[in-house]
C-alpha cells in the first residue's frame, strides 16, 4: 500500500527476562493491522526503553508485564521520559495488572490500562487516538 | 519538549542533527520517510555525503541471520568506528499498510550504547529491499556525524539489489541448506556482494553451502573481486575476519565523497524508479473516472495489461499538470 498517509509509529517491549510473549504479539499484529508502524523490543533495562523510543520516534509506548516489576519498571521509565524532556510521550500498560497496581500506576500518569480480555477494537482504537494526539502536537 | 527546543523547522531540526541530538535525529528521519516539507527540505541540505562516513550494506533472504550477524559484528566495528548508526527495513503489510519492526530485538545489547543509534524503516510499499527514502536518511546520519552507516535490508529474494547502489561496501548473508550450485550461479543478489557470508557456521549443512559459493567464484578465476567468509554469531567464529574484510574493502575505496564520480549515485535507472513512484503516488491518489474506465476494460479483457499501462501513462500527464519550462533551462 505505497503512498498513504503516515500512520501512528508505536513501541510495544517488555522486559527481556519475561517470556511470555503471546500477549505482546497478539497487540502487535492487532495494530499491524490497523495500519501502525510497531517497533518491538525486549529491554534489559527499563532506561533502554526510552533510548529505543527516542530513536524511534514513536507516538506512544506500551509496556507488557505477565510477571513482575508493573509498577516500579513504568515508573523508572515515566521518570526517564521527563529526564530526557519527552514527559508528554503517552505510555499505556498491559497484562497482569494487579488491583493494588492501578492506583501508583495512574499516579505517574499512564494513560490506560488493558487487562486480559479487552476487547481488541478498543485497545486499538486507544492506540490509535492517543498516538495522533501526541504527534500532532509535537 | 525536546521537539520545541529542537524546532521543528528544517534549519533548526538539521542544526540540532549536526549537534548529535538524537531526538533531533529521530524526528529529521520521519519527515524524510514521510516526505514532508520539512522532510523535503531537510533531503536537500544533507545531499552529498561526507567522505568520512563510510557505508555497509547487508542483504539476504528471510531468516539468514542477518539483524543477529550486525548485532555480534558490532563488538568488532565500534572500536574502529566510533558513531555507527544502524538502519533496518522490514516489509510493510500489503493487505492494511502496517508493519512490525522486530530486526532490533537482536540488537538489544546496544539499546544504551551512545555510539550506536538504530532506526527501524517499514518499506511502505517500495520494492527493491529499502525504503523510498533511504538514500537521504543515510545522508542526514552522515550530517549527524556518523562515521558508519549500516543498512539492513529487507529479507530479499534474488533480485533485491537496490542497496547496492546506496552502499560502499555490501554484505550479503547466506544461510546454510537454502540451495545447491545452480541457485550459486543464478544472476542476483549475490553478484552485488563484496563478501559473501555464510551464516550459522555451526550448523552441518554450512560447510556444503560454503563449497558451492567457492566453486561459483572460482568460476571468475582472477577477475573475482568477491570473497567468501564463514561466520557463527553463536560461536563467534569468523566475526574478527568479517570486521577485518570490511575493513580492507573500505580501505581500497578510492579515497573522497563516494558518490562523486558518479553524480551522486544519480543514473537513469534512479530516474526511472522514482517515475514508477511519482506515478503510482498520482494514480492511487486521484479520482477521474478515465482510469477507473481502463481498469474496468482491461479486467473485462478489452486492453491487455500492456495497453492499459500505455492509456493510464498518457492519462498521467493530464493529471500532473503542465511541466515548467524552468526544468530544462
Amino acid at each position: 500500500m505505497p503512498d498513504t498517509a503516515p500512520q501512528p509509529r508505536v513501541l510495544l517491549t517488555k522486559s527481556f527476562i519475561d517470556s511470555h510473549d503471546r500477549a505482546i504479539a497478539t497487540i502487535a499484529l492487532a495494530l499491524r493491522d490497523a495500519a501502525m508502524e510497531v517497533v518491538l523490543i525486549d529491554y534489559e533495562q527499563p532506561e533502554d526503553v526510552v533510548t529505543v523510543a527516542l530513536q524511534e520516534d514513536v507516538d506512544i509506548i506500551g509496556l507488557s508485564f505477565m510477571s513482575g516489576g508493573q509498577v516500579e519498571t513504568t515508573q523508572k521509565i515515566v521518570a526517564e521520559l521527563q529526564r530526557r524532556e519527552v514527559p508528554d510521550l503517552p505510555v499505556v500498560v498491559g497484562g497482569v495488572i494487579r488491583p493494588f497496581d492501578v492506583a501508583p500506576l495512574e499516579a505517574v500518569g499512564v494513560r490506560e490500562i488493558f487487562r486480559g480480555g479487552a476487547p481488541l477494537t478498543d485497545v486499538v482504537a486507544t492506540f490509535d487516538r492517543l498516538a495522533r494526539a501526541y504527534r500532532s502536537h509535537v | 519538549m525536546t521537539g520545541t527546543r529542537a524546532g521543528s523547522d528544517a534549519a533548526s531540526l538539521l542544526k540540532a542533527v549536526r549537534d548529535r541530538d538524537p531526538l533531533a535525529i529521530a524526528r529529521a528521519i520521519t519527515a524524510i520517510e514521510n516526505r514532508t516539507a520539512v522532510g523535503t527540505e531537510l533531503a536537500v541540505a544533507v545531499r552529498g555525503r561526507a567522505s568520512r562516513c563510510r557505508t555497509l550494506g547487508v542483504t539476504g533472504p528471510p531468516g539468514a541471520g542477518k539483524s543477529s550477524l550486525i548485532n555480534a559484528l558490532l563488538p568488532e566495528l565500534l572500536p574502529r568506528y566510533r558513531r555507527v548508526a544502524i538502519l533496518t527495513v522490514d516489509p510493510s503489510s500489503p493487505i492494511s499498510g502496517g508493519a512490525v519492526l522486530g530486526d532490533r530485538v537482536r540488537m538489544a545489547a546496544h539499546s544504551a550504547n551512545p555510539d550506536v543509534f538504530i532506526r527501524s524503516l517499514a518499506a511502505r510499499g517500495h520494492l527493491g529491499g529499502v525504503t523510498r527514502t533511504t538514500r537521504s536518511v543515510m545522508d542526514l546520519l552522515a550530517a549527524a556525524d556518523m562515521d558508519l552507516v549500516i543498512v539492513e535490508t529487507v529479507g530479499t529474494g534474488q533480485s533485491e539489489v537496490e542497496v547496492a547502489n546506496l552502499t560502499d561496501v555490501k554484505i550479503v548473508v547466506c544461510a546454510p541448506g537454502l540451495g545447491d550450485e545452480m541457485q550459486a550461479m543464478k544472476a542476483g543478489v549475490l553478484e552485488i556482494a563484496d563478501l559473501l557470508v555464510v551464516n550459522k557456521a555451526d550448523l552441518p549443512d554450512a560447510a556444503r553451502t560454503a563449497t558451492h559459493l567457492t566453486a561459483m567464484l572460482h568460476h571468475r578465476g582472477h577477475e573475482e573481486r568477491r570473497s567468501m567468509l564463514s561466520v557463527s554469531t553463536q560461536t563467534r567464529d569468523g566475526l574478527k575476519a568479517l570486521g577485518d574484510a570490511i575493513d580492507d574493502r573500505f580501505a581500497g575505496l578510492p579515497a573522497g565523497p563516494p558518490d562523486a564520480a558518479a553524480g551522486g549515485g544519480i543514473s537513469r535507472s534512479t530516474l526511472a524508479q522514482d517515475v514508477a513512484d511519482a506515478a503510482a503516488a498520482l494514480l492511487l491518489g486521484t479520482s477521474d473516472p478515465r482510469l477507473t474506465t481502463i481498469v474496468e476494460h482491461m479486467s473485462q479483457g478489452k486492453l491487455s495489461r500492456h495497453e492499459g499501462a500505455k492509456a493510464a501513462l498518457e492519462l498521467l500527464t493530464d493529471l500532473d499538470g503542465p511541466s515548467e519550462a524552468r526544468i530544462y533551462s
